[in-house]
């Protein structure tokens, strides 16, 4: 493999650090621990008043990123909206998403895009620029399927999700099948931790749920858990270090993770990687793309009663939790950086022979 | 408040001006302000010039997630044309070539029609914009002298302590002068090298720093015979670098014109004198001849002279660098944070 010197492109939110910042350092390592060169190029994103959001664009388009330091960048990856407007020849898309507010969460109380001629006209301009410079680039991936369907959706491009291992990937481990079932999540309502616990008042078999992480409804929770009498099956550990979650997965019997609409969700495959089956919600989103129900979980109708039978048959048959659990490892054990590597930058090297770094002026 | 301090930057290349950022930065939060970089790529081709200025012109970063930013730092071209209502400008330096290294082999700006008028529209666009900003300091008197001579605009100088300040301090005054540069031609290393073939007392030179020059200069230094006396140590950061400072007799640093220089005062909180040149710019207003060090003709003979004053006499290094000290200590970063925020 001939290294290659690599720009990762990334919209910054000054004064606000999340997950796509995560995702993007997180690549950066996996490139450099494979002999690639890779730097982060960050521009940042303003996106109000709304006018500003073509110059945030334009600023992409003005910039030169196929050159530094007198030597060429072999390959740009772009990350999210408009980073994908920068020029260069071998440009592979990682689309984490678009401008949101201006696709699917128009019209909902997330977008301060509204029905005015005004802000109608503003959107299909975007999506239309969009669209252009989308099919400029090389090779064409996403963080998940959902956002690959969103592409498809408005841009009419098809694309390959490309998913990434969980953080923790290289330190989970499997072990015995005990006597809890186990939720990782933040604790807000969109997460649903509550269907989970009304599923605890109706299971019969002698498993307790333990819920790791913290959030902005904990307190309630643990007032609901209280009322319904479960407080001694039912527990919530607040916010765990990373060691202690490593042993909560390799210990549990299964995990339950029935969120509403999850775009990804981790947790799925840090359960399968501890070699634990996943019971989750029909609508559930993300974990879908992973589940299949009878095979390596559980995909159930978003009802105590239909979470808990699934509970009790794990209950009552560790064996079973195995065999699950199994087919899961394997399909989580396939989502690799190596992976991810490898699909990015023979993407880009599709067009062009990319040699060693090439002079330039 | 919550402050942006706006960089220039060239991927897969550090130098001092991106380690002045990130002290700024550091300084910023330990007094409680939520400070943060906007870094955007570099390329200091021509033809790239005025596309990246544009490119910082489209971005309006007054607000960020909905929630005001009360200032902006503008340190190097072209960082000053991001629009913000309240900009303040901590020059370290403008696009060099198209200014005061203009004529000189160290710029790629020819006196061809086109060139001309790109240096002319240059100067005149930043010239506009810093008449934007509510203040202009530099970091150095050099780089005022310089924004005053080409773009009319007054700015006074406010210097930092260099980002190894914390860990300077004093050793013994050994058998070794040093340099701490990148090896680029700016840094003028060749000189120093050619200086030791002249140089009689038993000092060795230690050079500290890469670049693009290391493969010539290590050759310069074996054709001269000086291959036992002259030692490469490459790039190095943090406390090996203060080690060196630490046990060496002296510092030397004789760029051309250079900006400001962090050597000057981590030499001098090091407790040594600085050797530099009369035309080395920043070092300059540190530096006086026979105080804290020595001001030398840009010769060879001339700075071996200066080297062998203080092989022959450590003591008199030892004098030298504690003036030095006692000047770089007076430059704190509660004053910098003082004056920037105004």
């Amino acid at each position: 493999m001939t290294p290659l010197r690599i720009l990762i492109l990334e919209a910054q939110v000054p004064f606000v650090h999340g997950g796509a910042e995560i995702l993007v350092r997180e690549l950066a390592s996996a490139l450099e621990a494979r002999g690639h060169h890779a730097q982060i190029v960050s521009v940042p994103f303003i996106d109000a008043p709304k006018d500003e959001i073509f110059a945030g664009a334009e600023a992409w388009r003005l910039l030169d990123v196929t050159c530094a330091g007198g030597r060429s960048i072999d390959l740009v990856i772009a990350t999210k909206f408009p980073t994908y407007f920068a020029r260069h020849p071998r440009k592979v898309l990682w689309l984490v998403h678009q401008h949101r507010a201006a696709y699917e969460l128009a019209g909902t109380r997330f977008s301060d895009f509204s029905h005015t001629p005004r802000d109608v006209a503003l959107r299909r301009r975007l999506i239309a620029t969009d669209t252009r410079v989308l099919r400029e680039c090389v090779g064409h991936f996403t963080i998940a399927r959902t956002v690959s369907d969103r592409m498809l959706k408005y841009n009419g491009i098809a694309s390959e999700a490309l998913y990434n291992p969980p953080k923790l990937a290289g330190r989970l481990h499997g072990g015995p099948y005990g006597d809890y079932v186990l939720t990782v999540t933040r604790l807000e309502h969109v997460k649903r931790v509550d269907l989970a616990i009304d599923a605890f008042q109706k299971t019969t078999a002698a498993l307790r749920l333990l819920i790791a992480g913290d959030g902005s409804i904990r307190h309630e929770l643990a007032e609901y858990i209280e009322r319904r009498g479960l407080t001694d099956r039912v527990m919530l550990l607040g916010r765990v270090d990373d060691d202690r979650l490593v042993e909560l997965y390799a210990g549990c019997r299964a995990v339950l993770f029935a969120p509403y609409q999850e775009d990804y969700g981790y947790v799925t495959l840090e359960a399968f990687l501890s070699r634990k089956p996943v019971i989750t919600a029909r609508d559930s989103g993300g974990t879908l793309e992973f589940v299949s129900d009878g095979v390596n979980g559980y995909v159930c109708d978003p009802t105590p009663d239909a979470l808990a039978a699934a509970v009790d048959r794990l209950g009552a048959d560790a064996a079973l939790a195995a065999s699950l659990a199994e087919r899961g490892h394997g399909v989580a054990a396939n989502i690799t950086w190596d992976n991810v590597v490898e699909r990015l930058t023979e993407a880009g090297s599709r067009t062009q022979r990319v040699r060693a770094a090439q002079p330039c002026g | 408040m919550r402050i942006v301090v706006a960089e220039a930057c060239v991927p897969f290349v550090r130098d001092g001006a991106e380690l002045h950022v990130q002290s700024l930065v550091t300084q910023l939060r330990l007094r409680g302000h939520d400070a943060e970089t906007v870094t955007l790529p570099f390329n200091g081709r021509k033809d790239e010039l005025l596309d990246q200025a544009c490119a910082w012109r489209m971005l309006n970063i007054s607000t960020s997630n909905a929630r005001p930013i009360d200032a902006v730092v503008a340190t190097r071209f072209p960082t000053w044309f991001a629009r913000h209502p309240r900009k303040i400008v901590w020059l370290i330096h403008q696009h060099r070539a198209a200014y005061e290294l203009f004529g000189t082999p160290y710029s790629d700006f020819s006196d061809s029609e086109p060139d001309t008028r790109l240096r002319q529209r240059i100067a005149a666009l930043d010239s506009r914009m810093f008449s934007e900003c509510e203040r202009i300091l530099t970091n150095s008197r050099n780089t005022a002298k310089r924004v005053q001579h080409f773009n009319g605009v007054s700015a006074r100088p406010l210097y930092h302590p260099p980002p190894l300040a914390g860990r300077l301090r004093e050793g013994a005054y050994g058998d070794y002068v040093l340099v701490v540069a990148r090896l680029e031609p700016l840094k003028r290393i060749d000189l120093v090298i050619r200086a030791m073939a002249h140089v009689s007392s038993p000092v060795r030179l230690v050079i500290v720093g890469d670049g693009s020059q290391r493969m010539e200069l290590e050759r310069g230094a074996a054709a001269l015979d000086l291959g036992h006396r002259v030692t490469f140590t490459g790039s190095l950061w943090g406390e090996p670098v203060a080690d060196l400072y630490s046990g060496a007799l002296g510092v030397v640093y004789a760029p051309f014109d250079e900006d400001y220089g962090y050597v000057t005062l981590e030499s001098f909180l090091a407790g040594k004198p600085m050797i530099t040149t009369a035309d080395a710019g920043g070092p300059l207003e540190f530096v006086r001849d026979g105080i804290n060090g020595f001001v030398c003709e840009p010769a060879p003979a001339s700075l071996a002279a200066a080297i062998d004053r203080l092989g022959a006499d450590p003591a008199l290094a030892e004098r030298l660098g504690g003036a030095g000290r006692e000047l770089a200590q007076t430059i704190t970063w509660d004053g910098v944070i003082e004056q920037l925020l105004g």
